[in-house]
This record gives structure tokens, C-alpha cells and sequence, in this order.
């Protein structure tokens, strides 16, 4: 008698919830052209903006050996021209449109998007498909691109505490197969090894329309948007459809490396586990466990760690961390997090406490009250995401892609609002044991190499 | 496999029936003219205790987002100080009179809420959102921490910790060395020359100093209250706001500080990080502030110069050289002063020529008139994203707390399209002069000084400094 007052209350609140995401749904209509390429589109007529999203089923886990950090070279060439749009013309046609663009590499796809008022939705497509048709791939595009490149690595990973860490080291614990477990920013001797062959190749394979998504969110008028479309990409030959490289993993090892960073002043710990088959039961009750542990100010990390222990100083954590989200893996994939600590702790200590509050879970569960917390936390979260045409867009074509099924942006929130509280428990006990976790230390080395030092 | 079905019947089921065009592929489309967008209207109105107002409607989203913004940021920290204003901001939220942090983090969640202080040169800003039924619960809440925080011992001892080790970690990243080194040389002796605690400032900070800060600068004749989103109705909002806030006592407001700045002067600060593998260059001088009639003329010469990849310097530094990955230039706006910023990072082999590339392009900006195509499109860019910044709910309560927190009128938002495009090509170049070009900008250098001193001497005296 005395939890069913609680009990209910959880089951009110979740209905209310419910109702409010349901009240959140998104109007996809999709269509598949003659060449393969699929086509989402998604009307909102609220504010004359529209973003165009362009997803290719190719990333950093399709490189070939020899060659790593070629997905993310070629990331960039897709800005060097094309034959109608020749170098400078993206950046200039867009920007002096008004709008903005960028294009990112991930382990399992890689993307291209711009947003801009309405009007300019022809402007997009004749970009976009006069890439995918003839993107202008020269010795000079390339040379200049990989130095571009190589910058960006030095800025981003080889010049920046913790990053060379985790996008060079991290991948080899938390994977075997190489095809996951090498370096997805690559090295200097690769990217210099890239010829205009291995370029021209790569697009010939992988930037097909028939292994693209294309979606487009925003004010438009469906009927022209779908002649317009069919206009500029209906032409564009379709190719051999490429294979999924190998990705399966041997049965996982638990395994642990210490790394020492010159750059680091403050230690920090990555800990990951295999994570579940994505969109399983198990995935969403994973992610789940995950938001109990880290989402928001009075997720369980946040109040014992940071606060009650006072050990940890900032953390991290996601299915598919280091990458932005849940979204970036398609399987295998793995939960991960990284931990900044106070120097009184050493990282298997944060390590230990790491997993006492994940052995809590296990153990206790989680509370009525403190789910619907969760819930409410992750529900506002995704309509703040939601607001932005854009975030929109990307979810339908990351979803088209890696589910096959864009309608998983309404369906997601509802499927992780319905797992229990046995679920959660049965997750924590099922993918976050000692046993299958891997853990890179990060500890400060700074050794001064010429005279000075910063301190 | 159930998945790939599924999307072959929704293939099926809508047939393609569009027909394709023949189209001229060799040049952009001709498009219909640009629709028109109306700011959301913006309701303004003030207690009695000199608390100001902005509520606006827009009923897309089920949320709330508001901000409460006050002219309480680091230019207010006592010189002793530094990172008050930001201690002040980040605990507020950390305990009350009648709730504990764990208290406040728990009923924030429960509403789908979030609710963070932040403080910045002029502003400190409390910035909240929650599910849309919840607004109620989040005025309340918002209003017990700005009236009744109080610093728990505890919690500023925590915060303290934890800050010190954030700031030993922000030391290790070139780009705060970097920034740091130019405010204080471009600022000198103004608070806007710090921008960041120092170790023994944290030391130092206790509760009695954040309670006195909070009593003299977060008061209600000093602070604007930004409510958007879905609203419970204007006559039900400003309801629920007067019964949070009208018996909040007003209190007479210590002047701010004088805004005196030093003359710039060409020095090349070189702050040396032996290993790094690149050097971070931050070119930087004193410029106007947004109220300026040459702010527009200025923040379009330096989108020309370093805004986005159609610039001067992304095109010519990133793309044309392979020098860098980044390179760009902004106007950085305060309610005092403005700060006209090139920066790039370029490896380290490179310098000499990287630092002349930029220094010509700046001053290119001063020697030649910008060409009416190069202007054009830097107008459509700066008019598209201006727009883009107003499609989240936080986007908008941001430009508006902003606004008030730079002392500028409604009328800035409202016109700032058309003062974009208004600027002319002789404008731009005279700001240039003034502001770009002159050569008595401050250079800062984050790099290996064994490696970089020497082809810098080039570009005038090198001062190698270590990191503070």
C-alpha cells in the first residue's frame, strides 16, 4: 500500500509526458528517385528558413589500411568545387545567400548542410547535386586540402590536452577489429599518402546518390520541392551499391592503458563498455541508465561524484562519446565517458567509483520518483534539440541511414519513456559489468622541453 | 532487415510522380525573392521596483525559456577579486534559504528545467527553461535563488576546488593564454582586462564576498527579466512575475566603473609553450561599441575580412595557402568598449609568412575600397544568420538579454537588417583606418619561443613571456 502512491503518481506523470511528445510530431513524407537516392521531407512553414541535409553511407570505419583519416581528407575536398560550382563557389553561393554550412565525419557516415531563407532552396539542391555529379578533384585541391587537414589536426588534437588521446589510443581499447580501431583523424604519413586515384575512387564508391539520403526540413511547398529534386539529382547514375566493411568484434577483452599527456594539467579517465545492438530494447534501456547516471545537475555522477565525493571535476559520458551522441555508431558501438579528476584521486580510484555508483544501479534499481525526474529532463532536452530545422534534418537522415526508417525521430522518445525501472537494473547489470570495460588514464607529463615553461 | 523493408513499401506507396525540368546547370538558380519575417512582437513593462520586462509569445515549441539579466559581470569584480562575479553567478543556484542544492537540481529536473548563472564582462545572467505547463515552478524557483541564495560553506568550498582545477585546465589550452594576454594588454588597467580567477582570487573568495556582491549588483533597478515561449497568457505571466518579484527592494547602485583604456601600441607579446606544435596568433586593438555609428561600417569590414568561409582570410590563409585551419576576425562588442580580433593558428614553420599574409590583409581592408559584389554578399550573410540566431527560443532570449545588457535600445534589433545593409563601401574603408589597419595593434603569439622567436622579430620587438 504504501508505494502505490508513488507508483501512480509515475504512471500520471509519465502519461503526461507521453501526451507531450506525441503533441511533438514531425511530419516526414519520403520518396526513393530512380537512381536509389532516398528523399525525406519534413514541411514547417513557422519561420521562412529551410536547412538541406545531405548523408552519405561512408566514414572513418570504411577507411582502408594505409589510408586512415581519408574520410575526413575527402569531407574536404567535397568543399573544393565541382564543375559548375568551381573552387570558392559553395562557400561564396551560400554565405552570400545568407546562409551558413559545414559538412562532418563520423565513424559510419559523413554529412554536408546548409540552412537558408527559404527562397534559396533551388541554390542548395544545384550545390549539393553538382558535387554528387562532378566534384572537381585536382592535384592542387588535394595537396592544399591535406595541409588544411594536417592543420586541423594539429589544432584540434595534436596541440589540446586529452584529444590525441582519445582519437588515436582510445579507439584501440575499445575495439579490436581495425577497421574500428584505428586513428579516425589519421596520421600525417597517411593523409600525405593519399593520391587524386585514391580520391577519385573513393567518390566513384561511396558518393553515389544511391548510398545518400537527402532531407529537407523547413518552409517549403512539398509538390515543387519534389520537381525541383527530381530536377537536379534525377540524372545523377546510380553505382554498384558499396559493402559494409567487416566491423564484427572478437569477443571482448577488458582492457586498460596509461597514457601520459605533456599537455594535460588536470587527469582525466576514459572508461567504456561494448554497448548494445542499436534500437534494440536493450539500447534504449542503456541510454537510460546513462541518464540516471550523467544527464543534468541531479543525475547520480553530478550528486555523489562531483558533490559527495567531490572527486570527479567534469565528465562526459554518451552511448557513442567521443562522438556528439547515440546517433554516431551504427553497431557496434559502445557507452562511454570521460572523467576530469581532482589530483588527490589517482584514475583507478574514479575507476572504482565509477563503478560502485553503476553497481548501485544493478543492485537497487532506480526509484519511481527519480525516473520520472529523468524523464522529464530528457523530454525537455529533445524538444530544446527539436527547435532548430537543422537538428531536425539531421536526425530524419541520420535515422533514414543508419535505421532505415526516418519515423524513429517520433517514435524514440516514446520507446525511452516506456522502459522500466527492471529494464534499467537489467541493462546496468548486462553491459556495464568490470569484466567488459575498457579504461585509458590520462595523466599529466608536463615536462617542459625548451627553456621557460608554461605553467 | 524489417527496416529496409519498411522503407521500400513507403517507396511504394508514394510513387514518384514529379516530373524532372531541363535546367541550366552552369549557373545558380533564379530564385523567388526573399519571404518576409516579422520579429515576434515583444510586450516591454517594469515594477514598481524598477524591475524591467520583456515577455514574448511564440507558441511552436511546448517550453519556456527566460533570462534574468543584470549589469553585474566581471567589470564589477573588486580589483582584489577577479571571478567574483562569475563565483556569484555559478553559486546562486547552489543552495537558498529553504532549499538545498540537491533540492533546487531535483525540482529543476522534474520540470524538464535547466537553470545556470553566468557572468560575463558586463552581464551576469541567470538563464532557465522548462517544460512549457511548468513555467510557474520555474519563476518560482528563479526567483528564491536570485532573493535567497546563500552560499552554503560547503558548496563555495566545492566550487573553489573544482574552479581551480577548470582553470589549470583552461592554462593548458593556448587559445585562453592567448586570449588572456590580449585583453590585458589592449584593456591595461580597466576591469575588462581580466578574464578569468586567478588561483589566489579563489583562494580568497568566501561566502561573505559573494553575499555582498549579490546584495549590491543583483537587484531589482538593475536587472531585466526575459520570459518567452509558450506563456501562460501576458495577464497570467505578469501575475505569476509580480508575485515572484514585487516585494523585492530596490537599492541604490554604486557607479560603475570609468571606462579608460591605454593607446594601442605594435608589440609582439610572444607567450612561450615549449612542444607546442603550432602557434596561436592574436592579432587584436581597441574598437567602438555597438551604439557607434561606426559599429556597422566595422562589424561589416571585419565579416569581410574574417567572417565565415567566403572571407578574405579563410580564403586566402586556409584556402588558398593551407596555412591554417582556422582563420578569422571578429568584432568583439562590451557596453564600454569594442575589440576589432584576427586570429589563426598556423604550424609553426610557417609563421613568418602566415603573420605577413594576415597583416596584409588587414591592412588590404584599408587600401582598397571592398568591391560592390564582395559588399553584397556580406550583407545577405550577416542579414541570413542574424535571422538564423532567432529560431530557437534560447536564441532569441539571448539576442534580447544581450541587448539590455549592452544598454541598447528595441530599436537595434528591429533595424539591424536594414543598418546592414545601409553601410557603404567608403564607410567600411575609413573604419578600416581607423580600426584594422593602423598598425598599433597588439600581436600575442602562443607557440614554442625556440622555434618561432626568431622569424617574428620581423614583424617588430618580441617581449617572450611565460604563461601566468
Amino acid at each position: 500500500m504504501k508505494v502505490l502512491p508513488v507508483l501512480l503518481l509515475a504512471l500520471i506523470a509519465l502519461g503526461t509526458l507521453l501526451a507531450e511528445s506525441a503533441e511533438f510530431t514531425i511530419p516526414i513524407e519520403t520518396h526513393k528517385l530512380a537512381n536509389g537516392m532516398r528523399v525525406v521531407l519534413s514541411r514547417d512553414n513557422t519561420v521562412p528558413v529551410v536547412a538541406v541535409y545531405v548523408i552519405y553511407g561512408v566514414g572513418a570505419r570504411s577507411e582502408e589500411k594505409g589510408r586512415t583519416g581519408f574520410a575526413h581528407l575527402f569531407e574536404h575536398m567535397m568543399f573544393q568545387g565541382s564543375a559548375n560550382a568551381p573552387k570558392g563557389v559553395h562557400f561564396a553561393t551560400v554565405e552570400s545567400n545568407g546562409g551558413v554550412l559545414n559538412g562532418s565525419t563520423h565513424p559510419d557516415y559523413t554529412d554536408y548542410f546548409e540552412t537558408l531563407p527559404a527562397n534559396k532552396l533551388a541554390t542548395a539542391l544545384w550545390l549539393e547535386s553538382d558535387r554528387m555529379r562532378s566534384l572537381a578533384i585536382t592535384e592542387d585541391n588535394l595537396s592544399n586540402q591535406k595541409e588544411a587537414v594536417k592543420q586541423e589536426r594539429r589544432l584540434t588534437f595534436d596541440n589540446q590536452p586529452y584529444n590525441t588521446a582519445i582519437v588515436d589510443v582510445w579507439p584501440t581499447l575499445a575495439f579490436q577489429n581495425w577497421q574500428s580501431s584505428h586513428s579516425l583523424i589519421g596520421s600525417f604519413e597517411d593523409l600525405n599518402a593519399a593520391s587524386v586515384a585514391d580520391v577519385s575512387k573513393f567518390f566513384r564508391t561511396y558518393y553515389a546518390p544511391n548510398n545518400a539520403v537527402l532531407v529537407i526540413v523547413g518552409d517549403i511547398q512539398t509538390a515543387e520541392a519534389k520537381k525541383l529534386i527530381e530536377t537536379y539529382f534525377g540524372d545523377i547514375p546510380a553505382q554498384p551499391q558499396p559493402a559494409r566493411p567487416d566491423l564484427s568484434e572478437p569477443p571482448f577483452k577488458t582492457r586498460k592503458e596509461v597514457h601520459r599527456d605533456p599537455l594535460a594539467r588536470v587527469p582525466a579517465v576514459v572508461i567504456g563498455y561494448p554497448g548494445p545492438p542499436r534500437r534494440s530494447p536493450d539500447y534504449y534501456a542503456l541510454n537510460m541508465v546513462d541518464a540516471v547516471l550523467t544527464a543534468g545537475e541531479s543525475s547520480r555522477f553530478q550528486l555523489n561524484l562531483v558533490k559527495g565525493k567531490q572527486s570527479v571535476v567534469q565528465y562526459e559520458a554518451n552511448l557513442g562519446w567521443p562522438f556528439a551522441g547515440p546517433s554516431d555508431y551504427k553497431d557496434p558501438g559502445l557507452y562511454a565517458m570521460n572523467l576530469l579528476y581532482k589530483p588527490g584521486f589517482t584514475g583507478p580510484q574514479i575507476v572504482e567509483q565509477v563503478q560502485e555508483e553503476i553497481a548501485k544501479i544493478q543492485k537497487e534499481g532506480v526509484s519511481a520518483k527519480e525516473l520520472e525526474r529523468v524523464r522529464a529532463f530528457l523530454l525537455a532536452s529533445r524538444i530544446r534539440q527539436m527547435q532548430s530545422a537543422l537538428s531536425r534534418a539531421q536526425m530524419l537522415g541520420q535515422y533514414t541511414l543508419l535505421d532505415g526508417d526516418p519515423n524513429v525521430i517520433n517514435t524514440e522518445m516514446q520507446r525511452l519513456m516506456a522502459v522500466t525501472p527492471e529494464q534499467i537494473q537489467e541493462a546496468a547489470r548486462k553491459y556495464l559489468a568490470p569484466d567488459k570495460r575498457a579504461v585509458l588514464d590520462i595523466v599529466p607529463d608536463a615536462k617542459p622541453k625548451s627553456s621557460g615553461g608554461a605553467q | 532487415m524489417r527496416q529496409t523493408a519498411l522503407l521500400l513499401l513507403l517507396a511504394a506507396i508514394m510513387p514518384v510522380v514529379v516530373h524532372s525540368q531541363t535546367v541550366d546547370r552552369t549557373k545558380p538558380p533564379q530564385t523567388p525573392p526573399i519571404p518576409d519575417f516579422k520579429l515576434p512582437s515583444l510586450y516591454e513593462t517594469s515594477l514598481p521596483n524598477g524591475l524591467k520586462i520583456v515577455l514574448v509569445e511564440d507558441a511552436r515549441f511546448p517550453l519556456v525559456t527566460l533570462r534574468l539579466a543584470f549589469l553585474g559581470g566581471s567589470k564589477f569584480d573588486p580589483p582584489s577579486l577577479p571571478g567574483l562575479s562569475e563565483s556569484t553567478a555559478a553559486l546562486l543556484t547552489e543552495g537558498t534559504k529553504t532549499r538545498s542544492s540537491r533540492q533546487i537540481a531535483e525540482e529543476l529536473a522534474e520540470i524538464g528545467g535547466t537553470l545556470n548563472g553566468a557572468s560575463g564582462p558586463d552581464g551576469l545572467t541567470l538563464a532557465g527553461s522548462s517544460l512549457a505547463d511548468h513555467a510557474p515552478k520555474l519563476i518560482e524557483i528563479l526567483a528564491d535563488v536570485i532573493r535567497n541564495a546563500s552560499f552554503p560553506a560547503d558548496e563555495v568550498e566545492l566550487r573553489k576546488q573544482n574552479r581551480k582545477e577548470a582553470l589549470r585546465a583552461q592554462r593548458s589550452q593556448p587559445s585562453f593564454l592567448a586570449d588572456e594576454k590580449l585583453a590585458a594588454t589592449v584593456f591595461g588597467s580597466h576591469p575588462y582586462s581580466h578574464i578569468a580567477p586567478t588561483m589566489e582570487s579563489l583562494e580568497r573568495m568566501d561566502q561573505k564576498a559573494l553575499a555582498n556582491f549579490r546584495d549590491t549588483y543583483l537587484v531589482p533597478n538593475n536587472a531585466t527579466l526575459v520570459l518567452l515561449g509558450r506563456l501562460p497568457g501576458r495577464q497570467q505571466t505578469l501575475k505569476l512575475v509580480r508575485a515572484a518579484f514585487e516585494d523585492w527592494k530596490q537599492k541604490a547602485l554604486p557607479p560603475a566603473p570609468k571606462a579608460e583604456f591605454p593607446a594601442g601600441q605594435r608589440g609582439i607579446l610572444l607567450v612561450d609553450r615549449p612542444g607546442s606544435v603550432q602557434a596561436d596568433i592574436h592579432v587584436g586593438q581597441l574598437a567602438v561599441t555597438r551604439s557607434s555609428p561606426e559599429f556597422f561600417p566595422l562589424m561589416m569590414a571585419s565579416t569581410i575580412l574574417g567572417g565565415g568561409t567566403n572571407s578574405r582570410m579563410f580564403r586566402n590563409i586556409r584556402e588558398k595557402e593551407g596555412f591554417a585551419y582556422d582563420a578569422h576576425s571578429f568584432l568583439d562588442t562590451k557596453r564600454d568598449a569594442g575589440v576589432m580580433t584576427a586570429i589563426t593558428q598556423v604550424r609553426n614553420d610557417v609563421i613568418e609568412p602566415a603573420m605577413q599574409a594576415l597583416l596584409t590583409e588587414m591592412e588590404g581592408m584599408a587600401k582598397q575600397a571592398v568591391p560592390a559584389g564582395e559588399l553584397s554578399a556580406s550583407k545577405n550573410f550577416v542579414s541570413g544568420v542574424f535571422l538564423l540566431r532567432l529560431e530557437t527560443q534560447d536564441g532569441l532570449a539571448t539576442q534580447l538579454s544581450n541587448m539590455k545588457i549592452l544598454g541598447l535600445p528595441n530599436s537595434y534589433l528591429e533595424h539591424y537588417t536594414s543598418s546592414v545593409r545601409s553601410v557603404e563601401p567608403d564607410q567600411i574603408q575609413a573604419v578600416a583606418r581607423k580600426y584594422i589597419a593602423p598598425g598599433d595593434a597588439a600581436i600575442v603569439v602562443v607557440g614554442d619561443a625556440s622555434k618561432i622567436s626568431k622569424p617574428l622579430e620581423k614583424f617588430g620587438k618580441v617581449t617572450v613571456t611565460k604563461a601566468n
